[in-house]
Formats: C-alpha cells, sequence, structure tokens
C-alpha cells in the first residue's frame, strides 16, 4: 500500500491557504532556529543530557486508511468516507485520487463528480482503535512504556532504548521500517516531552529534539492545530493572529489563562517541559489465551469440562473488565502421539458468560469422539468485541415468529446448531415480494428479516411447498395436462411484478386439481407462447 | 370489438401524488379512444387534476364527472361523485376540511363529515381485502352507506384478477343484499395504459422511501389497474354491473364550465352600484391625474373602457385591485400594477399605475377579451419587505374563507426524477448523486445521454435504460403542491365551494388545489400580489435624499427626461439600476442609446428571449441607426409598427398585426396570444399559421413577410414583454437610473439597505459606488446606525456609512441596544460596550470580525483580544479589575487577512481589490488587468482572470454561457461557447477565481472575451468569501 495520504484537517488546511499570497505567512520571530529537523535533513542527535525522560511519538495520518485497507478491492483511487449518513464527506484519500484533484473534505458528490472509477469506504472507528493497538503491540518492541494516544497516535518513552539499537537515529529507522513492514506509515518525533513529541508528529515534522534547551525554540513554529485544541479555540487565537505555538508562547501569560483557560495554560506548560505530564502504559494482548495442563490425562468429557471451567471463569472476568464479549472460542485438546482436536464455538451474538460458554462447549464437544485422552487443553478468543446491552432486540416482538423470541430461544437455536452443525438449522422466511419463489426462503435463524406491512391475504392462500423451478405442463387442447387432464379451480390470480431486478414474472395463477384429486398450483405465462407450468402442491 | 357501453367511474391522475401514473389528459384520451361512455376523475381527496382533464375532455367530447377518493379514519375507503353545482360545493368543502384537519400533504376525514357533509354526492362504497375474512364488515360498511346516503350510495365492484374476483362478486352481492344499494363496476384505476405498470411500482416506492426491491406486498400485484378495453370488461363483470355505471353517470350533471366567479361585494358602498362606484373613482382619479380635464381622446378612452368593464361585469375587479393599492398606499408602501389589464386608462385614474396610457398605443381588446370570457389580470408589485402587509390585510378583509393564495405545482425535474427514481432501483446515493449532479440548471427538461456518459454511466446498461426510461415517463408529474409567489383568489361566497383549500407548508397560509393556469382556464379571476425589492429600494432612496436635501423628495419629483440620466444608461453605466443592470441589457445599452422614455420601454422589452429568439434585435438596431432603412409593407402595418421602426417588439404588435394585417378579430388574436404562450408546452399554433398566412395573402401581403410574421410569433412564446409590462417597468428603470445619476450615495445606501435584490452583490456596489466618487465610510461602534445611512462631508455631499446591519451574524437585537446606549454617552472601551449594550460575546465577537471595533481598540487582533478579555459582569459585582493585564504583543493582520475578514464579515471591503494583491503573480502568466483590455487591439488573444460575480446561461442564446469577472480595475464580459463550456464544465462552474484565455472582441464600446480555455485559479483567493449569482 501505502502512498503518502492527505488528512482532513480544517485547521490545517487553513493555515496552508493563509499562505497563499493574500496572507504571507507571519514573520519568524526572532531567536528561534529557523532550520526545523525534518525526516531528511534531520540533524545528528545531540548527546543525551540529564535524566529526563525521551520521547518518541508516532503518528498515523493514514490510520482510517490503513485500517481499511484489506477492504479495498482497486489499487486506486480511493477514498476513506466519514460518515455514511449524514452527507458523507471525504477524510482520506490516496495518491491516485489526489491526483485527480479529490481533497479531503470534498462532500460525497462532490469526489464522486470528480472520478467515477473512485472506491470509497466508510472509516470504521473502531478498527481504527485496534489497529492503532496492534501498532502499540509493535511497538513494545522498542520499550516497555507505550502509551495510546488515541485516535491516531502512539508514545513511546525510548530513554533507556536509545543505547540498546545503536542511537537516536536509529533506533527511529528501524522502528519506521518495522511499521513500514506492517503497513503502517507513521511520522515520528522526538523530543523531551510528550505532548511535544506528539505535537511535532502530528505536524507532521521529524523533530529530534533530545536537550529541554532546545525544545521551546524547536516547537515554536510548529502551528497550534498540532495540539488538536477545539476548532473555536483555534479559531479565537487565530483571530489575535495566533497561529504558532511560538506565538502562544508570548502572549501574557494571565491574559492567556483567562481567555482561553487555565488548563490550556498548563498544556502549553506541559508541552514545554515546564511542568511533568503522565501518561498512562499500554497493555498487549487484547484477545484471551489461556491453557490448562491438569496433572493427569483426561478421559472424559466431564473432566475436560471441568478442567476448562477455571479457564472460563478467567475469561468472563477478562471480558467483564473490558466490557467487551467474544463470538469465536477456540479450544484445543491435545492428546499424546495424535494431533490435536480442535472445536471451534461459534455465537451469533458476543458472549462475556462462563456458564454460557461452559454450555454451549457441552453441547459442542458431545458431538466430538475424541482419539485419545487429553493432555492439555487451551482455550483462545476470536477478537474482542463490544457487546450488544440485551439479547431481545434481535427479534422485536410482534414480529413474524418474534414473539417469545427472547433470550432463551436464541439460545435453543445456538444449542441447536452447536449440535447440529451451523447448516443444519434454518428459519423460513416471508419474504414481502408478490413473486411466488421470492415470498418463502430459507434464513439464519439469528437475522430473521423483518417484514414490513401487513401480509396480504394472497399469501395465505398459496401453497407452502412450493417447486424449487416450475415444472413445465404438457398441454392437451390448449389446456395443462399432469396426470390427467387439469381442472382450473380458482383464478386466476395475476402477478406482474420483478421487472427492477431481472427477474420479472408476468403470470396468471390457478388453483387446479388433476384426475386424482390433488391440488395443484398451477401458471400460465402472459407473454408468448404462454406455457403452463406446475409450480406448487397444496397440502 | 368495443363491448358494452361503460363509465369508469374511479379513476386517479398523478395528482394523487405518487399514485396515479397517468396524465389527466392521458386518461381523457384514452377513455375516449375506448369508446367510454364517461370517465369520473377521483384523485385522493383531491380536485387538482380535473381542471387539465375538463379541458381535454371537453375537446373531445368525452363526458367528464368530478370527484373524489377518500379513505376515511376508520379504513373505510370510498369514491364521492358531484351531481350538480351544489354537490361540488359539498364536496370541495369536505375535502377542505379534511386536508385543513390535517398536516400539508396528509388529511383527516371521518364518517360524520361525510354523513353531515355530501347531501347532494354520489357514494361509492369501494371494499377492499379478501372476502372471506372482510365479508361481515362489507355487509357493516354497506348498511351504513344505504343509511347515510339513501338512494345515492352505490357498491364498487373492483374486479382486477387477484384471484379471488368471483368471490368478492359473490361476497358483495350478499353484502348489499336487501340494502337498495346497487352494485356497479369500476376499475380502481392507476394508470391509463398498461405499460405505466413499472412507472406505477416506481411511484409506490418513492411514496414508501424504499427501493422497489424492499416496497413489497405494498406494490400493486399486477398491472390491472388501468383503462380496460370494453370487451376485456364485458368478460369479467355481469352486464348489469356494467350498466349500473352508466346509471350513475347519467345522474352526475356537474360540469366545470357552470363555475362563475362571483366578486367580493364589500369594496362598494352602500347606495352605489360597482359600475357607479368605478365611474366615480375614475373620475376623481381623472381629475388628479389632468387637473384641467382630460383631453378629447383620453375621454373617449374612458368611456370606451368602462363601457367594456361594464359588458363584461368585470367592475368588482378593478375596484378589488383600487382597494388593495389604495391600503398600501395609506401604509406608505411604494406598489405599481402591471400585467394585461393594468395600463388602462381606468387604472391609470385609480392610481394602480404611474404609466399615461395616452403615451403608448395600448391596445385594450389585449386584456379584456369580449369574445372570450376571459378574466382580466393585473399584477401589483410591492415593496418585497412588506408584501406580507398587504396579503395580511387581505386575509383580514375577506377572511380566509374567501382569500386564498393559487397553488404551484411543484413537478418533476431531471435531477429530482434521477435522485427519486435511482433510489426506487436500488442504486447507491452516491451513484444517484452522481447522476443528478451531471444534469445542470440550463440542461431543461430532457436527459440526454450524453450526460450520463459524462458522468461515468454506460447508457445503455439494463438498468440505465430502465431509469432513463422512467424518467422520461416522470417528467412532469406533480410532486407536491406548493404556493404560487402571491396569486390571490378572492370571492364572494365562501372559496371553498369553489375549489378545496389545503394547508401550505407555511404556517397561517393556505393554498387552494388549483395552479395559475388552471384558474386560467375556468376564468377564474386571480390578483398577483408580489414583491418587488426595487420598490423598496427606490422608497428608501427617495427618503433619503428628502431627509439629506431636506426637501420633500418623491416619486413625482424626479425630473423627468433627463438628458445626463441617458447619457449614463448609453454608457452602460447601470450597476444597481433596475433591469437594465444585467449583462445583457448592459451590453444592448450602447448600441441602443436611449435617449427618451420610449427608448427605455424597448430597452425593457428588446432584451428578452422572445424578441431575441423571434430576430428581432439585429433588423431593430440596424433601423436605429440608419443602416436599413425604415420601410412598412403597407400603412395600416405602419400604424402598428410605426412606434418600433417597423420591428414588432412587443406582444400587442403582433396582435395588432393578426387584426390588422391578417384580418384577425380582436378575440381571435387574444387567442392567438394565449397560443403563443403556450405552445411550447402543448403546441398548437398549426391552424393559425394557415389562418394567419392565408389572411396576409389575401390582403396582398407577400408570402416572406407572412412567414416573417409567423416565425417572430414562434420565436415570441412565452417570452414576449407587453407594451404596458415594459412601460411600468421603464418607470422604475428611469426613476432609478435618476437617483443613481444625481444621487448615488443615497442610491447605493438604499440598495444596501434592501439587499438581497439585483444581479450585484454588496461588494460590487460599493466598489461601483466608490468610483462614482462617492466616499464610503466603515462600520464603527462609534457612529453606525442599524441601517446603512448618509453622512456629511465638508463638501457639503453625502458620504455613505456602513451600517450595523451589513456585519454577518449581528443581531440586530444586540445592535438597537448597542446604538441606544451610545446616545446616552460614547463608549470608552470594549468592555465599556459590553457592560452598556449588555453585549453577548458572539455579538462583540461578530463586530471585532467587521473591524467595527476599530474606533476602540485598533487593529483586529487587538480587538478580538480585547473582546476575548470582556466579561459580562454579575448583575450587582463591579466589573473585574483588568487594568493589570498587560497589553499583549501582537502582529499586526496583513492586508490579505484584513481583506479575507473585510470579505467575511461584511462581504465587502472598503480596502483593495483582492485582485491587486495577487497582481504580481497573475502578471507572472501575462494576465492582464481588466482596464488593459481597452489597449488591445479587437481579435487579440489575451490573458484575464477575476472574481466571477454572474454566469448566466439564457435559454435563447443557444447554449452559450456569459460570465462576468471582476478584477481591481473593472469587469470582463465573457461569452463561452458551447464547446468549450462542455470541454471545461467543471471548470466553468466552480472557480471561483476564474483565469480566461480568449479572443478580444469588440462591437462599438461594447467588449467580449471569447474564451478558449478557462483555467481554475481559486486556489490563490485562499478563504476569501466569495459569491457568483447564476442565472437561467
Amino acid at each position: 500500500m501505502a502512498e503518502p495520504l492527505q488528512r482532513r484537517s480544517r485547521a490545517g488546511q487553513a493555515a496552508a491557504a493563509q499562505l497563499d499570497l493574500l496572507a504571507p505567512p507571519a514573520a519568524v520571530p526572532l531567536g528561534v532556529p529557523l532550520a526545523v529537523p525534518t525526516a531528511a535533513t534531520a540533524t545528528a542527535p545531540e548527546a543525551l543530557a540529564g535524566t529526563h525522560e525521551l520521547w518518541l511519538a508516532a503518528y498515523l495520518p493514514g490510520l482510517a486508511f490503513e485500517a481499511l485497507q484489506d477492504e479495498f478491492t482497486s489499487t486506486g483511487p480511493r477514498a476513506v468516507l466519514e460518515d455514511a449518513e449524514r452527507s458523507p464527506r471525504v477524510l482520506l484519500v490516496d495518491e491516485a485520487a489526489r491526483r485527480l484533484g479529490i481533497r479531503p473534505g470534498l462532500t460525497l458528490a462532490a469526489a464522486l463528480a470528480l472520478s467515477s472509477e473512485l472506491e470509497m469506504k466508510v472509516r470504521d472507528v473502531s478498527r481504527e482503535r485496534v489497529w492503532l493497538e496492534r501498532t502499540a503491540e509493535l511497538a513494545l518492541a522498542y520499550t516497555s512504556r507505550v502509551s495510546l494516544e488515541p485516535p491516531d497516535g502512539l508514545l513511546l518513552e525510548i530513554r533507556g532504548s536509545v543505547r540498546l539499537f545503536g542511537g537516536l537515529e536509529a533506533l527511529c529507522r528501524k522502528f519506521e521500517a518495522h511499521c513500514h513492514a506492517s503497513r503502517r506509515r507513521p511520522v515520528c518525533a522526538v523530543a523531551p516531552s510528550p505532548l511535544a513529541a506528539l505535537a511535532g508528529a502530528r505536524a507532521a515534522r521529524a523533530l529530534r529534539v533530545t536537550s529541554m534547551a532546545r525544545l521551546a525554540g524547536a516547537l515554536a513554529p510548529l502551528p497550534l492545530a498540532a495540539l488538536r485544541w477545539d476548532e473555536d479555540t483555534l479559531h479565537r487565537l487565530a483571530s489575535v493572529g495566533v497561529r504558532t505555538v511560538g506565538e502562544a508562547l508570548r502572549l501574557p501569560r494571565a491574559g492567556f489563562a483567562r481567555r482561553f483557560g487555565p488548563a490550556r495554560l498548563r498544556l502549553l506548560d506541559e508541552l514545554v517541559g515546564r511542568r511533568a505530564a503522565a501518561r498512562r502504559g499500554f497493555q498487549a494482548a487484547e484477545r484471551f489465551r489461556g491453557r490448562c495442563e491438569p496433572d493427569y490425562e483426561l478421559e472424559s468429557l466431564d473432566a475436560v469440562l471441568a478442567a476448562l471451567e477455571p479457564l472460563l471463569i478467567d475469561l468472563e472476568h477478562f471480558l467483564e473488565t473490558r466490557q467487551r464479549g467474544v463470538t469465536v472460542i477456540r479450544c484445543q485438546l491435545r492428546h499424546r502421539g495424535q494431533p490435536p482436536t480442535c472445536c471451534v464455538l461459534r455465537l451469533a451474538l458476543p458472549e462475556a458468560r462462563a456458564a454460557r460458554f461452559a454450555a454451549l462447549l457441552r453441547e459442542r464437544l458431545g458431538t466430538l469422539t475424541l482419539a485419545a485422552p487429553v493432555r492439555r487443553c487451551e482455550l483462545r478468543t476470536g477478537p474482542l468485541l463490544p457487546r450488544p446491552l440485551a439479547t431481545e432486540v434481535l427479534w422485536h416482538p410482534g414480529e413474524h415468529g418474534g414473539d417469545g423470541a427472547t433470550a432463551e430461544s436464541l439460545a435453543l437455536v445456538e444449542q441447536l446448531r452447536a449440535r447440529l452443525g451451523r447448516d443444519g438449522v434454518y428459519s423460513l422466511g416471508l419474504y414481502a415480494d408478490h413473486r411466488p419463489e421470492r415470498m418463502i426462503h430459507s434464513v439464519e435463524p439469528a437475522v430473521g428479516e423483518a417484514i414490513r406491512g401487513q401480509v396480504p391475504w394472497s399469501a395465505t392462500r398459496r401453497p407452502l411447498w412450493l417447486l424449487a423451478v416450475p415444472q413445465a405442463l404438457r398441454e392437451r387442447h390448449a389446456l395443462p395436462v399432469y396426470d390427467g387432464a387439469l381442472e382450473l379451480v380458482r383464478g386466476p390470480e395475476r402477478i406482474e411484478t420483478g421487472w427492477w431486478d431481472g427477474a420479472e414474472v408476468e403470470r396468471d395463477y390457478y388453483v387446479a386439481r388433476d384426475g386424482r384429486r390433488a391440488w395443484l398450483w398451477i401458471f400460465r405465462e402472459r407473454a408468448a407462447p404462454h406455457r403452463w407450468f406446475l409450480h406448487g402442491f397444496f397440502g | 370489438m368495443p363491448g358494452p357501453p361503460y363509465a369508469e367511474l374511479h379513476c386517479l391522475t398523478h395528482f394523487s401524488f405518487l399514485r396515479g401514473a397517468s396524465h389527466p389528459e392521458e386518461l381523457v384520451t384514452r377513455a375516449h379512444e375506448l369508446g367510454y361512455a364517461a370517465l369520473a376523475i377521483t384523485d385522493e381527496c383531491s380536485v387538482g387534476g380535473v381542471v387539465r382533464a375538463h379541458v381535454a375532455a371537453k375537446a373531445r367530447g368525452l363526458a367528464l364527472l368530478i370527484g373524489a377518493e377518500l379513505r376515511l379514519v376508520c379504513g373505510l375507503k370510498c369514491v364521492v361523485l358531484a351531481t350538480d353545482r351544489q354537490a361540488y360545493g359539498q364536496l370541495c368543502r369536505t375535502i377542505t376540511r379534511g386536508r385543513r384537519a390535517a398536516q400539508k400533504g396528509s388529511y383527516h376525514l371521518e364518517r360524520s363529515d361525510l354523513e353531515s357533509g355530501l347531501a347532494g354526492c354520489l357514494v361509492l362504497l369501494v371494499p377492499e381485502g379478501e372476502p372471506a375474512l372482510r365479508a361481515a364488515q362489507w355487509r357493516d360498511d354497506a348498511r351504513w352507506l344505504a343509511e347515510a346516503f339513501p338512494g345515492r350510495g352505490f357498491v364498487a365492484v373492483e374486479l382486477l384478477r387477484d384471484g379471488l374476483d368471483r368471490a368478492r362478486l359473490a361476497a358483495l352481492e350478499r353484502a348489499a343484499e336487501g340494502l337498495a344499494l346497487p352494485l356497479v363496476a369500476s376499475g380502481d384505476v392507476h394508470q391509463h395504459a398498461r405499460a405505466r405498470r413499472r412507472l406505477q411500482d416506481a411511484l409506490t416506492a418513492v411514496r414508501l422511501g424504499v427501493p422497489l426491491a424492499e416496497a413489497g406486498w405494498r406494490l400493486l400485484p399486477s398491472g390491472e389497474h388501468y383503462l380496460r378495453e370494453r370487451a376485456r370488461l364485458a368478460k369479467l363483470y355481469p352486464p348489469e354491473l356494467l350498466a349500473a355505471t352508466l346509471a350513475v353517470a347519467e345522474r352526475c350533471r356537474f360540469s366545470l364550465d357552470e363555475l362563475r366567479y362571483e366578486y367580493p361585494r364589500e369594496i362598494v358602498p352602500p347606495g352605489e352600484t360597482a359600475a357607479s362606484w368605478l365611474r366615480q373613482l375614475t373620475e376623481e382619479g381623472a381629475r388628479r391625474r389632468w387637473p384641467r380635464g382630460p383631453s378629447d381622446s383620453v375621454r373617449a378612452l374612458i368611456e370606451h373602457e368602462l363601457a367594456l368593464i361594464a359588458e363584461l361585469r368585470y367592475e368588482a375587479y378593478f375596484l378589488t385591485v383600487h382597494d388593495i393599492v389604495v391600503f398600501a398606499k395609506s401604509r406608505g408602501i411604494l406598489c405599481q400594477g402591471r400585467g394585461s389589464a393594468a395600463n388602462s386608462v381606468v387604472c391609470f385614474c385609480l392610481g394602480v399605475t404611474e404609466v399615461d396610457p395616452a403615451r403608448l398605443a395600448t391596445l385594450f381588446e389585449r386584456f379584456i377579451s369580449k369574445e372570450r370570457n376571459e378574466p382580466p389580470d393585473i399584477d401589483i408589485d410591492f415593496e418585497h419587505e412588506r408584501r406580507e402587509e398587504v396579503i395580511q390585510y387581505v386575509y383580514a378583509k375577506y377572511g380566509r374563507e374567501r382569500a386564498a393564495l393559487a397553488a404551484t405545482v411543484i413537478t418533476y425535474r431531471p435531477r429530482s426524477a434521477l435522485r427519486d427514481l435511482g433510489k426506487a432501483l436500488g442504486l447507491e446515493s452516491a451513484q444517484t448523486e452522481k447522476l443528478a449532479r451531471a444534469m445542470q440548471w440550463w440542461d431543461g427538461s430532457v436527459i440526454d445521454p450524453e450526460r450520463v456518459r459524462e458522468a461515468g454511466f454506460d447508457p445503455d446498461n439494463p438498468v440505465l435504460v430502465r431509469l432513463l426510461e422512467l424518467c422520461r415517463e416522470l417528467m412532469g408529474f406533480p410532486r407536491h403542491l406548493s404556493q404560487h409567489v402571491g396569486g390571490f383568489v378572492i370571492s364572494a361566497g365562501p372559496l371553498e365551494e369553489l375549489v378545496p383549500i389545503e394547508n401550505a407548508s407555511m404556517p397561517e397560509r393556505t393554498v387552494i388545489q388549483w395552479d395559475k393556469n388552471d384558474l386560467d382556464d375556468l376564468g377564474l379571476i386571480k390578483v398577483d400580489l408580489l414583491g418587488l425589492g426595487m420598490l423598496a429600494a427606490i422608497r428608501r432612496a427617495l427618503a433619503l435624499v428628502a431627509d439629506y436635501r431636506r426637501r420633500p423628495f418623491t416619486l413625482a419629483d424626479v425630473p423627468p427626461e433627463d438628458p445626463r440620466v441617458y447619457e449614463m444608461v448609453s454608457r452602460a453605466d447601470t450597476v444597481g439600476v433596475f433591469q437594465i443592470e444585467s449583462r445583457a441589457q448592459m451590453a444592448m445599452l450602447p448600441r441602443l442609446k436611449p435617449r427618451c422614455f420610449y427608448d427605455l420601454v424597448i430597452e425593457v422589452a428588446i432584451v428578452r428571449p422572445g424578441p431575441i429568439q423571434g430576430d428581432m434585435v439585429h433588423p431593430y438596431l440596424r433601423r436605429r441607426t440608419g443602416v436599413e432603412p425604415v420601410t412598412y409593407p403597407s400603412s395600416a402595418v405602419q400604424s402598428v409598427l410605426e412606434r418600433t421602426l417597423g420591428v414588432p417588439i412587443f406582444q400587442e404588435q403582433v396582435m395588432q398585426l393578426a387584426i390588422v394585417a391578417a384580418g384577425f378579430s380582436a378575440g381571435e388574436a387574444d387567442r392567438l396570444r394565449r397560443a403563443m404562450a403556450a405552445w411550447k408546452r402543448r403546441g398548437g399554433l398549426g391552424h393559425f399559421e394557415e389562418r394567419l398566412t392565408r389572411g396576409m395573402r389575401e390582403r396582398g401581403y407577400s408570402e416572406t413577410f407572412a412567414q416573417q410574421i409567423f416565425q417572430q410569433i414562434l420565436g415570441f412564446g412565452d417570452y414576449g414583454f407587453p407594451e404596458s409590462h415594459a412601460a411600468s417597468f421603464a418607470l422604475l428603470v428611469y426613476s432609478s437610473a435618476w437617483l443613481k445619476c444625481h444621487e448615488p450615495a443615497a442610491f447605493t445606501c438604499a440598495l444596501l439597505n434592501s439587499q438581497p435584490m439585483g444581479f450585484y452583490a454588496p461588494a460590487q456596489l460599493v466598489r461601483d459606488a466608490r468610483a462614482h466618487g462617492v466616499e464610503v465610510r466603515p462600520v464603527d461602534v462609534g457612529v453606525s446606525g442599524w441601517d446603512c445611512a448618509l453622512e456629511e462631508r465638508p463638501n457639503g455631499e453625502p458620504a455613505l456609512r456602513l451600517g450595523l446591519n451589513r456585519v454577518r451574524s449581528l443581531s440586530q437585537a444586540a445592535a438597537l441596544r448597542l446604538i441606544a446606549a451610545r446616545e446616552r454617552g460614547a463608549f470608552r472601551d470594549v468592555q465599556d460596550l459590553t457592560e452598556r449594550a449588555a453585549l453577548e460575546r458572539s455579538d462583540l465577537e461578530a463586530l471585532a470580525a467587521a473591524g467595527a471595533l476599530a474606533s476602540l481598540t485598533g487593529n483586529r487582533h487587538l480587538a478580538f483580544w480585547d473582546v476575548a478579555g470582556t466579561e459580562r459582569p454579575l448583575p450587582l459585582a463591579p466589573a473585574l479589575a483588568t487594568a493589570a493585564e498587560g497589553r499583549p504583543l501582537l502582529a499586526a493582520p496583513t492586508e490579505g487577512e484584513d481583506i479575507v475578514a473585510d470579505y467575511q464579515a461584511l462581504g465587502l471591503t472598503l480596502g483593495r481589490h483582492p485582485l491587486a494583491l495577487l497582481r504580481e503573480r497573475l502578471a507572472a502568466d501575462d494576465i492582464i488587468p481588466a482596464a488593459a483590455l481597452a489597449e488591445v487591439r479587437a481579435g487579440a488573444i489575451v490573458r484575464i482572470a477575476g472574481i466571477v460575480i454572474t454566469r448566466q446561461r439564457p435559454g435563447s442564446a443557444g447554449g452559450v454561457t456569459f460570465v462576468t469577472v471582476e478584477d481591481e480595475t473593472g469587469n470582463v464580459n465573457i461569452i463561452v461557447w458551447k464547446t468549450v463550456a462542455e470541454a471545461q464544465r467543471r471548470v466553468l462552474l466552480e472557480s471561483r477565481l476564474l483565469a480566461v484565455e480568449g479572443e478580444l472582441q469588440r462591437e462599438g464600446l461594447v467588449t467580449h472575451v471569447i474564451a478558449r480555455r478557462l483555467t481554475d485559479r481559486s486556489v490563490l483567493l485562499g478563504q476569501l468569501v466569495t459569491r457568483a449569482r447564476n442565472f437561467h
């Protein structure tokens, strides 16, 4: 992947636009080093002095894109959209899209107007979070002190690691290369205060500042937008002509605090290291793994289940503290001299309760035959998912099949599926369509489609037993024959519909009786050559 | 095989919005073709489609029944048919009741409403559902019907091949048994032909707001809901049910022709008749207009008009208009009449108009046609901000039962059709948006496959084929009713017995179910009360002048025929002047060089699509400049065309030509005018062509001349200006031009206070005023009032002070508090201002952004710093001592930042034009300023750039787009031919700063650049807020 991505940032745009002739760039204040180290021109790291912390900030400007990159089917132009519902706007674009003039902030319609090939995905915040966490896991290879800076940043305290990796620059290069290899494009900045490092990275400047003494000067040219203050504050600061960190630092402290709040003054102090800032550490492993090696080999299902029970309780605790649930649990039972027995539990909804897991495992394992006694049990979960508050919401009371469709009946379905297999259980769905073949079909039990409006009375007059494919009937004297001449008892019921999806029907249906007094449902095509077909049997 | 006679009693048009899938005309035509004995139009709780059906049925000789389908709150569905005028009134009243009791677009009716309100109507019960399940319900409903409408109730049997036809018929026979309720056949018609089934399905999906795939059982199962052949019906229905339809139709004798408009009576004082009162008012007016008495010819004209009015009994109409005008004048609301009857002497005497018809050769027959029972038409323009007062006066005087606005039927256009149908067909919103976006405001009502291709779709793709076909059918279908801008219907009796009234979306507004054309077709009268911004601006300018010059100054005090005004106009120095400020008008002025009032009348009328398409402009100009001799084929024609040098320019000239050269009667000529207005929509000028050329040949005119006149008539179409209209407008043109010429400060001030209006934004108006030597002073909390105002300069001339009303997002209430506080003493600083005027933070920021605090704080940055530091004190606590706080070292805003901020907060700047700052960069690309064009020879290739201020694509210009851009030295007019526009559509449409390379073209004083290549340089503007106005 990964061309440089353009992120939408109003403040950033404003700053960029202001740089045009109408507003020449504000003069850089005197006394501030003009050269800002960038990735290309990064100066050799100065000797590490003092005992303060040293922070590496990694900013992922393309996070929203990276998190979805497997979803894209084309190689460009591609874009990630902000929000599908309310006037979607472009959030990120790839290089191909940028060349077409598609810019972050455009409305969907405007972007489409520029390119009809544009492939678009709506951002997925939860996947971004996971992506960021994975990045943090990766960063744990460089220091034990990693903290998440959602939505799109990481902080690594690297003071202790610099020597280990052969110097600051080497560390940074290695980390970046590591990220690139796992399809991430971070912007990295190093500074003695965490906020400064983060601001540097978010301003897309590869700061390498290691001494407190140089920090304020290095930060001065950064746009205030890099601090991620709210638009209103940035706007108010811009309206007094203050757009950079340096300009903000030169304002009178009391006056600044009164106008923009003491909290922001404290942030400025943290930024330049006048105040310490605490970071919360990141813990990896956001999946559950557990295993148990009993002292003796387990020979019965009950024994296996008993051995699994403490693991399941751990899992419940693990999930509860994170307010999450899982839908997939892999249970591996290892034997001596035999390949392990695997059993995968799939649930319709995220679940966290140990008792439910135990009950389902009992059903599932009951269908298996163990090749040999079990020496070791391992439990792994799929990704953690947010848990719905109540399971009842799936089937609303009053919906077709909905009455009493509570957690219990869902549990029953899961139990049946655990025993009969995934495809063994399905529902007969009634689908709102005049075409008989569309009206009745099989559906996933947990995802029963709601039927809107009232079931028409004609639907109640149709046979439940429909042929999968209507069967052509022979004709005698222009009348259909099936096991003898057919008598048309009722009809016609004219059905003309479905033209919009390429499966148009134009038929006259009749209820017919054959020689053996069986009741058939037949139709005649409205279009030439007006053939007759058998479509179903009445019970 | 025709089959037995049949009358369809249950038929929806597309006025049952998103249900009916055919036009009323299509249904009538088809019913007639099928040999139906009659057709009932029964839209759901509406008579919206009946006028169109009536006109079509009359033309074809089909008996038309008027009715409505009603679904009651209890679920019962029925069809109500009007038997006579009285029953029709009951139907309208019932519909009104249902509509007024519910939200716009829906209705609420109960059985009791029908029981009490439909004493003369026939009522058909329309039973729905599964016979076996509903039999008991049907029996109950039938019993209710038989009791509530003895002798007038029927049971509709609708056999639509749903598989239960036989069972239904049997169940209904049982339900009606012993109740004296005849069974009648009917068809629940939704479309005139089977072929509309798909559109009908799609409409259902649109109505439900879901894609077709999700519409499910709410779609009709089959396409049987069409006008079926009688032979087919004979196979389905027992003969007596078909015969029963005729019996029902027989009893419905009502025709819309019976609707006679009755005028309100309260406008005539006791003891007077309408005629005597109109005569008295006219005589009074004549004495006012001609203190020494009217001339003999005027006297004769008055008598002629009064006699015609009396003969057609239109006195009350003129009195109604007079009454409204008198009210407006009593409130000091400037108003002026125009329209077909406005320029009669009677209207002049009544004060409805100011144009002395003796100076114009008006043709009064044109306005009131003796042969045709057609009403006169007067539009009255009011100051746009005060029109509501007049509307409320009308409501108050006549009551809501008797006064209502005409409807405007909002119909499907390409974009809306694509959006709705695209969604119905399951296209993603992104895709439909893409398609809809490809249609521009100038693309008209056809969808060009090329546009579809341009949007990246294959027009041959089956889904697209389906979509485009449905769009073609849907185009012109009504979507909903909206209110007409100002067309009032006022009646003597309750209006709701004439036409149903429903709620408009605006609170306190109601509309009738018919639009302007429907009213015209039925000969009902309406008065158009319209808002006109220029009237407000003129009144304001007059008041400013009177105040500044300390003498009374009204419209009557504007000196007539001032040569300096005509000189200015001839230079096309007309930014802000009514009508002739448009790009096209400005291009015409230096060629036409108006020298007198009548030239202005011509100027207003000639730059119209009609004369342009009729190719009248160039012959007129050639004759006016003496390049071509002025000749007439006969003296009769000379009498008609002399005032326009032999070229017909006004609508009435075309009619008069038909009279004098082709022997039309006045009434025939009037029909020609109406056909002219409608032929683009309906066609049908064919027999006039024949009649016209024959008449001219008989009178010795050449075939060429006849053809030329006919072509001119075609070109005129909808777009010709009547002379009277043009004359009314020309008065405003002259008055506003005089003000601009002699009182530019007052004029600009008034325009600014009347925004939004006209072609130009405040930025251009102010720039133009400064170019004319008006000193414009900035908004200042120390001196500015709410409105822009005049201040005295040392040289005695006025300066224009921008008002607080220019400051974006400053509330008027806050501004008024500020002004009141200032009257008690000047402000010391921002804190003082905040406290005494009780300003909110947002108000202060608005003022700071506008630079209005400069006198208290210095530059904008300091202003914002002060504003951010001010606090509203608690009621009792003194303000916090802030003296100790240091003054920050803030860099002053750059000139560019100030200009951007000016545009953002005020919409204009008193600083340099933004392009002045960009000039150096533009010059590097060989781009020259507008002023430099004067030095360039015609035919040279030039590069210019400017902020786009208008884009115009007139329908008459064959796809040419006119763009005006502005730089620091002036405006440049750019012509973009269709090929360039198509190739660079996006740049043309989206640029804010447009660079153009093209050929310089010069014709007299008029300079254009013919664009070859367009470049979007908007990025150079940064955050600058610009606003272009796009026109058709």
